[in-house]
């Protein structure tokens, strides 16, 4: 299982994507459970502001892509901890 | 009648009159005459009343508020405008807040309008850089602030934990410090301020949707301006300047020397970390993403090349013509919110021809320009009006391109107002 973090526009607009291989961390299942606990069919559609980040997040079967204020709990500790996992 | 024996004296009183006529305690004597019998004094034509209704022009001379109900021509204040009796129109207000590395706003005020520097160069960057961006407004296209009615200038620095960013948030101006690592603080670089500040005019005048070509063209008027603001602080005719966007703003690990390129788009940065610069310099290059509000950083080299292209052509000072034609384009009535880049070329080609002539150089430039960055056909050689009379309106260019690129997009939000005195630069 993979999860795909690409964070595109913000004034530089520079797209960045991290990736995170769920079996090769060292806690595969909190990953794993972590996932599945994410709200993935709760997100709906955002306002774009001027040059703040677009995330889109990808971890088959699901994608979602939230404007950078919405990136708030859950969905902040993911992006954290995908960062993390890429030395970030 | 008395009245104006019992006033004229308090008037021309050096005693009571000089100390009082600046500060605030000048209000309850005007209160005590009301401004309609100032009005009425003012206009006695009796040679008995001579002294009075010189007095009573006077008052009404020096007393702006009651100015303003003499003639009523004094254009209304935003009502977010601070220190309004005293505020000359054109002068900047700008707050400068500190997040502390937090990301809340608006974070510890640290600096206001008049207070002198301190040490901290985030702060000192962002108060002169507003200051610079404020002036270029009002001196070369004689627009007021943000709103053009004097709308405060507030930024927040240090937002966030190596923030690599900034924005503007339809209120205040948001500047991260960067990684330390890939990107300096974003208050070092006058475009990238004047870039956030252009943000909030687009908003208040043309207001393009932040998606597809619209927003394109959002992201790119907020590069023009934001060159011009450099370019401008710094004295810079076209030849001169850099057209470079965030010079500085990515550190000496990064092989890059900006975020954009407006003369050369695509070529701001070849790095291995970062990729290399992707934005197109013509439509040839379009991108279509969904990522980027669909490109909007990406697509917006095409019309700021188009805007190197003009500004090249009539040669000098980039915020004179070239500027002039930009600014009116964007407060103008032709552009809508999701106007495309077809659009935006036709109004800028109008609007050239309307300030400088139909078939003028700034308007044969214009439509070379557009042109040239393949957004409309070839254009004709010689024009086909060299009149060098104003145009009517409505000059419609073909579209060089069969079909829209981007699908139209459906409204995200009913249209908001635009701006009070949208197109109307106070001057």
């Amino acid at each position: 299982m993979k999860v795909i973090v690409s964070r595109s526009g913000g004034m530089a607009g520079i797209r960045l994507t991290w990736e995170v291989r769920v079996e090769e961390q060292p806690d595969p299942a909190t990953w794993a459970d972590f996932l599945d606990s994410l709200p993935w069919d709760d997100v709906t559609d955002s306002v774009a502001t001027a040059d703040r980040f677009a995330y889109r997040i990808r971890c088959a079967p699901h994608e979602v892509v939230l404007a950078e204020p919405e990136v708030n709990g859950p969905w902040r500790d993911l992006v954290n901890r995908v960062k993390a996992a890429n030395g970030m | 009648m008395d009245t104006p024996q019992i006033h004229t004296p308090q008037i021309h009183t050096p005693q009571i009159y000089t100390p009082q006529i600046y500060t605030p305690q000048i209000h309850p004597y005007c209160t005590i005459v009301p401004p309609y019998l100032l009005m009425r004094l003012a206009q006695l034509d009796v040679p008995k009343f001579a002294r009075a209704a010189a007095a009573a022009r006077d008052s009404l001379l020096r007393d702006s508020r009651i100015r303003q109900l003499r003639d009523g021509t004094h254009p209304r204040a935003h009502p977010s405008a601070r220190s309004l009796p005293t505020r000359t129109p054109g002068e900047s207000d700008r707050t400068i807040s500190d997040a502390g590395g937090l990301e809340r706003l608006p974070g510890r005020r640290v600096r206001t309008e008049g207070q002198p520097a301190g040490t901290d160069p985030a702060v000192t960057e962002s108060y002169d850089s507003l200051g610079a961006t404020q002036a270029m407004y009002w001196n070369q296209f004689g627009r007021d602030s943000i709103d053009n009615g004097g709308m405060p200038m507030d930024a927040t620095v240090h937002y966030g934990q190596k923030y690599d960013n900034a924005f503007w948030d339809g209120e205040r101006m948001v500047f991260g410090d960067g990684d330390g690592q890939v990107f300096n603080r974003f208050t070092i670089s006058p475009s990238v301020i004047g870039h956030e500040l252009t943000h909030g005019v687009t908003q208040f005048t043309a207001n393009l949707e932040y998606e597809g070509q619209s927003g394109a063209l959002n992201e790119s008027i907020s590069d023009v301006f934001g060159a011009l603001v450099e370019q401008n602080l710094r004295g810079q005719p076209t030849s001169a300047a850099s057209w470079l966007i965030g010079e500085g703003l990515f550190t000496e690990q990064v092989e890059g020397i900006a975020l954009r390129s407006m003369k050369a788009p695509g070529t701001a940065y070849n790095d291995d970390v970062l990729g290399k610069d992707p934005q197109p310099d013509s439509m040839a290059g379009y991108i279509e993403t969904d990522d980027d509000n669909g490109g909007v950083h990406l697509n917006s080299g095409i019309p700021n090349r188009a805007f190197y292209l003009v500004a090249e052509a009539i040669g000098g000072n980039a915020w004179e013509m070239p500027g002039r034609i930009w600014y009116d384009t964007l407060t103008g009535p032709m552009l809508r919110p999701q106007s495309d880049f077809a659009a935006f070329a036709a109004a800028t080609a109008d609007t050239a021809a309307h300030l400088y002539g139909n078939g003028s150089t700034a308007h044969d430039a214009v439509l070379r320009a557009w042109a040239t960055v393949g957004v409309v056909a070839a254009v004709p050689s010689p024009l086909p009006n060299t009149t060098g009379t104003p145009s009517a309106p409505g000059i419609s260019l073909p579209p060089a391109y069969s079909a829209p690129l981007v699908d139209p997009l459906a409204p995200m939000l009913p249209e908001p107002p635009r701006g009070p005195t949208a197109g109307q630069p106070s001057g």
